[in-house]
């Protein structure tokens, strides 16, 4: 998935969804790509579309266990909102099951918590770029 | 009743995820079943288990422990809000990592988190609670099982 | 099919052969046609070259048999009409050799000369049409035009004669070039046959050749695919191809008919194979997930790694008409073409049986949970008993938990805390066993098992103790059952309600003191202990009782645990077996007596038995086998000393653990818990007839006396 000339690649916007702010903050600080720019923080599902509504990002890490509305209620509006988005789930939650419900519902990618930066450099590389 | 399998996904979960989110792997103490009321530490993060099986995992922890977890995770803030989100964090990581075996009909609250004041625990009748002593350098938190 | 290209070849090469043959045919029929038109040709030439060679000649003679005739009187018509018809054939034949293309046309310009030559004498000999003859009286004459006549023929004779060899030898030349030429065309033409022969033969070779070694393509693509339903047929696990639409391929393995009992699944579709097999819900995740293999959305590893279906318990026909339910592990592997994902290769493989087997082993465990009731149910003992000894056994493993408690993070602290487990359960299944509560018994042994195993240990770390903390939970539930059981069995004969709620209760409070009978207790306890120990060894003694009755209330737990666990000793290691006694001339049953009485300092309890006695020696040894001693230490010990060895913690003579004896945490815990109280314990013995401890308490404080 190479975004094509390096010359007119634009930044990669990413939206970060978790209801922890210590998870929001280590995804923010973790990613070491210089064209990844962090255009958001949502602490859970509805806050999460309405920034995605106002800020188009590219890509979107999202938790799924959190208050008000779930990461998987929040993937299934999402993509109806932004299609071309690209969502790297990553959550605590480890059974299969759900891994196959939230790429079902049009997540692109499953990273289990907890992660390393190694980790999550990887599930971002192998989505973006 | 838990099998030891059962029991050693949560320990297993706990020691990770010090490894994986400080590169430091805790150990475990010496477990035993819980008496009558356990000393929490300052600050516990409790999952409510439904479904499948029913019951408590929960996660209380010091604050000095917590504060050098969150060193190691190159946090800076170290308010008491930090805290709640750590505990809470650990205790949904290790219930949601427990998915793993117990499967997607194991489900599992968002966190509630008490600092200071008494935690409101409801332990499933009939089932024990199983203490784990969880050493991490210098510092111990428990985990605490309780499920049917 | 990786021979395709070379068969391709092949198919070419011999339609190419083929080809060929036919051109290289119509070649040799065409040049050969030509060359035998003209050969023909030739030969009718050649008639006409042989025609012309004799005329000459022939005119000659017919010239002289005219003259010879004119002379003579004879007729001349015939002669004359023959000479004619040769000078026509000549001129006919030299006609048709004429322009052409294999006669050489200065040979018949010449001979044409020559011909012509003749003309003039022979012209007025044909013209001549009168009668050659007059007849008179006197006889027959020439004619005056006969006269003339044969003067013309007597020039064309000479004439002739005289040519006749020019012109013979010039068309014999004429005859054999062109017998040259027809020759050497007619040798062409075999040239031309013989090598058309050749040509075909070598191409009908190469084609057959090819034919061969097509056939022998085919061959091989044949045993391929013989190979491939060979593997399809002896692979253990089910093999199939999904496409596009989730439908299953034309092929498959011989497993997957027996997996799902159907013989056909070509086109089926994923959802329809596991259709009534499976869950909804699972059936639904399985479909997602299928579905996503064809996207690009998600990599390899990925996909591997979130597979719901690696052990997926479905419902299969058992083909006696029932259902029974099966452990597949299905795998996935995407099979990539030029345009993404052509199709999904799937495998299929039964792992019931090591899924049966972990279920097993686990519901052996809660099987033997179940087995209480009936345990319970065959107990003899006075509930009331088993209600004490559950309080003790209880407050026993409170203690346990306590040590378990310790906070511990180093070797060497969790290592401090098997001592005092193993002492611990050791009285308890001593007094479990008392009882003949084997199912205690047995639990307790097994957890003593384990403390043991940890001992033997290098590193313990808190995860060597998760199981054990989970079997003493276990035990701690089955204690509960027990006790449950006990009510219900007390309420069964006293006809009298119980249910005050101390059912739910963790542990059921029965205090000591309101028992007045616990020293009547401790007597049948202990006798039945010894009836129980008696049969096990099939070492028959009588134990007597003296002065239990004193026992203060407060001193009686730990009274009756030494005592206990004396009694085995005495059982185990002291009474000798029949053969020993008999051959000793001992009395056939053992003497074991026990005798608590009250003495000026406290009091005393004394316990005694007639058996083997104490060696020093033995204990020695032991104690080196133990490692508690080093040789060197053994041989200073003197004889009270070594015998002073065996209220060493850890120590023990029997070489295995059985449930009564061996673990070596015999008398060292009855040492324990005299010093406890502040006691002392000694010990005397002769070998072959006695062993005895004796036994010194302090006077009961005043309030703890009943």
């Amino acid at each position: 998935m190479s975004s094509g000339n390096p010359l007119e690649r634009r930044p990669v916007k990413l939206l970060i969804v978790d209801d922890s702010n210590i998870v929001r903050r280590r995804i923010e600080r973790s990613q070491q790509f210089d064209d990844l720019q962090v255009v958001g923080t949502a602490a859970n599902g509805l806050e999460a579309l309405e920034l995605a509504r106002r800020t188009d990002p590219d890509l979107v890490t999202m938790d799924l266990t959190m208050p008000q509305m779930d990461g998987i209620e929040c993937i299934t509006q999402l993509v109806k909102l932004k299609p071309a988005v690209r969502i790297l789930v990553i959550s605590a939650l480890a059974d299969k099951a759900t891994a196959v419900e939230a790429m079902e519902r049009g997540a692109n990618g499953f990273l289990n918590k907890p992660f390393s930066d190694r980790q999550l450099n990887e599930a971002i590389t192998e989505l973006m770029y | 009743m838990l099998r030891e399998e059962e029991l050693k996904t949560f320990v297993d979960g706990t020691t990770r995820y010090f490894e994986v989110a400080a590169q430091q792997p805790a150990t475990i103490g010496s477990p035993y079943l819980l008496e009558g009321e356990t000393a929490m530490h300052d600050y516990t993060g409790m999952i409510n288990v439904s479904g499948k099986r029913e019951g408590v995992v929960y996660f209380t922890a010091p604050r000095a422990m917590l504060t050098v977890l969150l060193m190691k995770m190159q946090e800076s803030d170290f308010s008491h809000e930090s805290m709640r989100d750590l505990v809470g964090e650990v205790a949904n990581t290790i219930s949601g990592n427990a998915r793993r075996d117990f499967g997607h009909d194991f489900v599992i609250s968002v966190p509630s988190v008490f600092a200071g004041e008494k935690p409101q625990i409801s332990q499933p009748p009939g089932a024990r609670a199983f203490v784990i002593p969880i050493h991490w350098r210098s510092h111990s938190a428990k985990l605490v099982v309780s499920l049917t | 099919m990786q021979s395709s290209g070379a068969d391709r070849i092949r198919r070419l090469l011999t339609a190419g052969a083929g080809a060929l043959l036919a051109a290289l045919m119509a070649l040799v029929l065409i040049v050969g046609f030509r060359l035998a038109t003209r050969i023909r040709a030739n030969v009718a030439l050649l008639q006409h070259a042989s025609l012309l060679e004799a005329y000459p000649a022939e005119v000659s003679q017919q010239l002289t048999a005219l003259r010879e005739r004119l002379g003579t009187l004879e007729y001349t018509g015939g002669v004359h009409q023959e000479l004619a018809d040769s000078v026509a054939g000549f001129d006919r034949s030299l006609a048709a050799l004429e322009r052409r293309p294999d006669v050489d046309p200065s040979v018949l310009r010449a001979v044409g000369h020559l011909w012509k030559a003749y003309t003039p004498v022979l012209a007025p000999v044909l013209a001549y049409s009168g009668e050659p003859y007059s007849d008179t009286d006197f006889g027959s004459s020439l004619s005056v035009s006969g006269k003339i006549y044969y003067t013309q023929v007597r020039r064309a004779e000479l004439f002739a004669q005289g040519r006749a060899p020019a012109l013979h030898r010039r068309l014999a030349t004429l005859s054999a070039a062109l017998q040259k030429r027809t020759s050497s065309a007619a040798s062409r033409l075999r040239l031309l046959l013989s090598a058309g022969v050749l040509a075909v033969l070598l191409l009908g070779a190469a084609a057959a050749y090819l034919q061969l070694a097509r056939s022998r393509g085919e061959r091989a693509a044949r045993a391929a695919e013989e190979q491939t339903r060979d593997i399809l047929h002896t692979v253990r696990e089910g093999l199939f191809l999904l496409d596009a639409d989730y439908r299953i391929g034309a092929v498959w393995s011989q497993a997957l008919n027996h997996l799902f009992g159907r013989e056909d699944f070509a086109g089926l579709t994923f959802e329809e194979l596991l259709h009534g097999k499976v869950s909804p819900a699972t059936l639904a995740t399985a479909t997602k997930y299928i579905k996503l293999l064809w996207g690009e959305r998600a990599h390899e590893n990925l996909m591997k790694s979130i597979n719901p279906l690696g052990q997926l318990e479905v419902m299969l026909d058992n083909g006696r008409g029932g259902k029974e339910a099966h452990f597949l592990q299905f795998n996935f592997h995407r099979v990539l073409g030029p345009k993404g994902v052509k199709h999904v290769l799937c495998t299929v493989a039964d792992i019931t049986p090591n899924v049966m087997l972990a279920r097993e082993l686990h519901a052996a465990q809660e099987n033997a949970n179940a087995q209480i009731d009936m345990m319970v149910s065959m107990l003899h003992s006075d509930p009331l008993q088993v209600g004490g000894f559950l309080d003790t056994a209880s407050a026993g493993l409170k203690h346990v938990n306590a040590i378990l408690k310790e906070p511990a993070r180093s070797h060497a602290e969790f290592s401090s805390k098997l001592a005092g487990l193993s002492r611990e359960l050791h009285s308890i299944k001593g007094e479990a066993s008392a009882l003949n509560l084997m199912s205690i018994a047995q639990r307790v042994h097994h957890l003593e098992d384990m403390v043991e195993e940890l001992k033997g240990k290098s590193e313990l770390t808190g995860n060597d103790f998760l199981p054990l903390v989970l079997k003493l939970d276990e035990l701690l539930a089955h204690l509960r059952s027990v006790r449950e059981m006990i009510l219900r069995l007390s309420t069964l004969k006293d006809g009298a309600s119980t249910s005050d709620g101390t059912l739910s209760t963790p542990v059921l409070r029965l205090p000591g003191t309101e028992r007045p009978n616990g020293t009547v207790e401790l007597a049948t306890t202990l006798q039945g202990l010894a009836r129980k120990l008696a049969e096990d060894h099939g070492k028959p003694f009588k134990l007597s009782l003296e002065g239990l009755e004193e026992v203060p209330v407060n001193y009686l737990p730990t009274v009756k645990d030494c005592l206990i666990q004396m009694l085995r000793n005495a059982a185990v290691h002291g009474i000798e077996p029949d053969a020993v006694r008999r051959a000793a001339s001992k009395s056939a049953t053992g003497q074991v007596r026990a005798q608590f009485r009250r003495v000026e300092s406290g009091c005393e309890l004394v316990f005694e038995d007639d058996g083997a006695g104490l060696s020093p020696e033995a204990l020695k040894e032991a104690a080196v086998r133990k490692q508690l001693l080093t040789e060197e230490q053994a041989a200073e010990l003197d004889n009270r000393s070594a015998l002073a060895l065996i209220f060493k913690p850890g120590f023990s003579t029997r070489a295995e653990v059985t449930m009564d004896a061996g673990r070596g945490a015999g008398m060292d815990v009855v040492a324990k818990s005299v010093y406890a109280l502040g006691g002392r314990i000694g010990v005397s013995t002769h070998p072959g007839r006695f062993t005895r401890f004796k036994i010194a308490l302090p006077a009961p404080s005043q309030t703890a006396v009943a």
